[in-house]
């Protein structure tokens, strides 16, 4: 289906958003602990303005953590199925490698174009 | 907390690409190796490739459905895989029974916490403890009658 006619019930919606919420904690949460690792390595004058990054990635990630957890207890909750429009929301996701894979989330098409270096998104793996 | 033996590899199965990479990014910051495969097949293959301690299947894996996988699995007489953690939006009794009777060990259902599914993974993993003692000497841990435990806490 083409992204800009998918719909989706309410619950699935808030899925997807707490699914994309957790998977940016777990990003943050693996920034945490590369910057954790530099600590050892870096010179003392230093170390204090990587702790402050520290604290400050490890902040986002609860924050995104409880936002995803919001969401998925908001799906939970929800009993009506009725049906939104999510594809013209899509269309004003800029990050291509996020709308790429919530749209394949809602059940449409891939358009694969997004997957490369460029896509603006971060490949760890 | 759980002690990981380094490397445990743990395939997960799911066509979702945010719950794929989001679980991998989790079981490897857990100390596991994190395998991820998008369809049926390619979890098949993998499986046998790579003989994972233990495989988070998707009831809606695409190309073949969760069942056929477990099947095949179950067939394979070379044991690739060494349990499997069913997880699933519209996991019910039947598919739970049904999951049991071709390997299944455990059930989650989605959706879940990434640390949720950790902690699950690891108790599955951890060796066997000894008998616990007689139930009578420790309380009852039932839940009370009319309260079923929730379908996303399952272990077969």
């Amino acid at each position: 289906m083409v992204a800009s006619e998918l719909r989706s019930d309410v619950a699935a919606t808030f899925d997807v958003l707490s699914w994309e919420l957790e998977l940016a904690g777990a990003r943050c949460i693996f920034l945490d602990t590369l910057i954790g690792k530099l600590l050892g390595t870096v010179a003392p004058e230093h170390r204090e303005q990587l702790i402050e990054g520290i604290q400050a990635v490890d902040l986002l990630s609860q924050h995104l953590t409880g936002l995803s957890t919001f969401a998925r207890s908001l799906s939970q909750t929800v009993a009506a199925p009725e049906q939104i429009e999510v594809g013209a929301a899509l269309q004003s996701v800029t990050l291509g490698a996020l709308a790429d894979r919530m749209t394949s989330s809602f059940g449409g098409d891939e358009a694969g174009i997004n997957d490369g270096d460029d896509a603006g998104d971060l490949d760890l793996f | 907390m759980n002690m990981v033996q380094p490397g445990t590899r743990i395939l997960v199965a799911d066509s979702d690409r945010a719950v794929l990479e989001m679980l991998q990014i989790r079981l490897d910051l857990a100390g596991y190796h994190a395998l991820a495969a998008r369809s049926g097949p390619a979890a098949l293959e993998m499986a046998h490739n790579m003989r994972p301690a233990l495989m988070v299947l998707d009831l809606a894996i695409t190309e073949m459905t969760a069942f056929e996988v477990m099947a095949a699995l179950q067939r394979d007489v070379s044991r690739p895989c060494g349990q499997i953690l069913l997880v699933g939006k519209r996991l019910g009794v039947d598919e739970v029974k049904r999951g049991a009777a071709l390997g299944v060990r455990a059930c989650m259902l989605k959706p879940f916490s990434g640390a949720d599914l950790v902690e699950r993974v690891s108790k599955m993993l951890k060796p066997a403890s000894p008998a616990p003692p007689p139930a009578s000497a420790v309380g009852s841990r039932m839940p009370p009658a009319g309260r079923p435990s929730s379908s996303s806490d399952v272990f077969i």
